[in-house]
């Protein structure tokens, strides 16, 4: 229990100093989208700008919502005709190889020019095309209210809401199935239970992983633990996710998530039936191998939360084979790991994966829960 | 890379590509490995596929594309090390027992 209380404390810490950093400086950016700033003046959250003869020249207002790392804020301007005269991000935590893909696809250039009341927040519609879900909605959904602020602020134009409701589709009704099936399997044991986990894991392979590219990541735990949560309209799935891993952890003492659910696991089982080796290492190997993970585990979250950037603790390969991306270090581990796949069972799992970390202080916990609360002591099952 | 220009160096590697396959048959009777028409197809499938992992390695190093080449060489890689041990294990199949 002492080296979870130095752990929380330590993660406390550095997320408490990662909280106190400044907030941005947004002149720059509006000097960037206004050139001929010389002064700028900030009235109920919009921000006048004035050339050096004291003229307007625009308005400028700052955006804000959650994309895939926490928090990302863009500053919008609009010039005096009603025209958005630039848009300029100001701080992402995004993971930058994702965001550079969102960014080169020039949607802002494409907002540029355009009234108002005619801005286009379908990103996918003006860009044609998107692999960062979760970041291209933020940069929209930041877009919309901060031109919504000037419209109100400047124009007494009050821009129509967005319509919102849960997106509930094939990846929502998959990951619940899984789960469900998962529970049930479990219990069931034997031939079963051996069967059920293939197919489950082969659909949550192709569904979770292939299709919607979201399994669950060290990255999405740690901006939810840093107070960033990403809009639960759009993300009921990863949701679902993070609910079954702890629900089912905690209180059905097995991870359905990494048995039944991840797809980076039945990948990982697949070579390892084409290489057909199923090789284990000594105890020794293992017992050092998983110390080694839990102190990256531990270093990629507390330098995550030291520097508020969620994205920094993504370790893991998942992006580079499901949407094929990801930085170099990524791609390597990706080879390494289902290259080992083929004689060692599982490696990733084993060695390597944030979540058997999470998974171990969460049924450490839970035995805990079990054993304070009355009634329901350890072993009590039997 | 003069040297992959040359039609010396090509006639070589013709001789060894033929030799690796020769030796392989040679190896497989040896041990009592039937090689049917499909295991050939799919071996030669097998060498397209390291063939064309290797050139876009060395192409993409050739446009001075250092990040595609490592990349499309570890993503073209694997699929060619995973695909190959499957293929093994295939080729070995109807092994006549000792």
């Amino acid at each position: 229990m002492a080296i979870y209380l130095v752990v929380f404390v330590a993660l406390a810490m550095a997320l408490a100093y990662g909280k106190t950093r400044a907030a941005p400086d947004l002149d720059p950016a509006i000097e960037r989208i206004f050139p001929t700033a010389g002064s700028i003046e900030l009235s109920r959250g919009v921000y006048s700008v004035l050339d050096e003869g004291g003229e307007p020249v625009g308005w400028a207002a700052m955006g804000k919502a959650n994309g895939y790392g926490g928090p990302l804020m863009l500053v919008v301007g609009v010039d005096l005709e009603g025209e958005v005269a630039g848009v300029e991000v100001v701080e992402h935590r995004e993971t930058p190889i994702f965001f550079r893909m969102v960014r080169s696809a020039a949607y802002f250039e494409e907002v540029a020019g355009s009234d108002f009341h005619e801005v286009e927040y379908d990103y996918e519609a003006v860009v044609g095309v998107t692999g960062a879900t979760r970041t291209s909605d933020a940069i929209v959904a930041s877009l919309r209210s901060a031109v919504a602020e000037v419209a109100d602020d400047q124009f007494d134009v009050r821009l129509p809401a967005p319509p919102r409701s849960f997106e509930f589709g094939l990846l929502e009704i998959v990951v619940l199935a899984l789960f469900a099936a998962g529970i049930a399997a479990h219990r069931a044991g034997g031939s079963v239970r051996r069967w059920v986990r293939w197919a489950c894991q082969l659909t949550g392979l192709m569904i979770i992983g292939f299709w919607a590219a979201s399994p669950i990541s060290l990255a999405k735990i740690t901006s939810l633990l840093s107070g960033y949560f990403p809009d639960i309209y759009s993300n009921l799935a990863f949701y679902f996710l993070i609910i079954g891993l702890v629900i089912t952890t905690l209180l059905h003492r097995r991870n359905i998530y990494c048995l039944y659910v991840c797809p980076f696991g039945a990948a990982q089982r697949c070579v390892g039936v084409i290489g057909g080796m199923n090789l284990k290492l000594s105890a020794r190997v293992g017992r050092v191998l998983e110390s080694s993970r839990n102190v990256v585990v531990f270093a990629a979250i507390f330098a995550a939360f030291i520097t508020l950037q969620p994205a920094l603790a993504s370790y893991e390969p998942f992006a580079a084979l499901f949407a094929l991306t990801g930085s170099t270090l990524q791609w390597g581990l990706l080879f390494i790991v289902l290259t080992l796949s083929l004689v060692v069972r599982t490696p990733w799992c084993g060695f390597l994966c944030p979540l058997r970390s999470i998974e171990i202080v969460l049924r450490n916990v839970g035995a805990w829960g079990r054993g304070v609360l009355p009634g329901r002591k350890e072993g009590a099952r039997g | 890379m003069q040297i992959f220009n040359s039609g010396f160096f090509w006639f070589v590697e013709g001789i060894l590509f033929c030799l690796v396959l020769v030796g392989f048959r040679a190896w497989a009777q040896g041990r009592g490995i039937p090689l049917p028409a499909w295991k050939w197809a799919t071996l030669l499938l097998w060498m397209l596929l390291a063939g064309f992992t290797i050139a876009f390695v060395g192409t993409s190093l050739g446009e001075n594309e250092a990040t595609a080449a490592m990349r499309g060489g570890l993503l073209f890689g694997l699929i060619t090390v995973i695909a190959g041990v499957g293929l093994w294990r295939l080729l070995l199949t109807g092994a006549r027992e000792a």
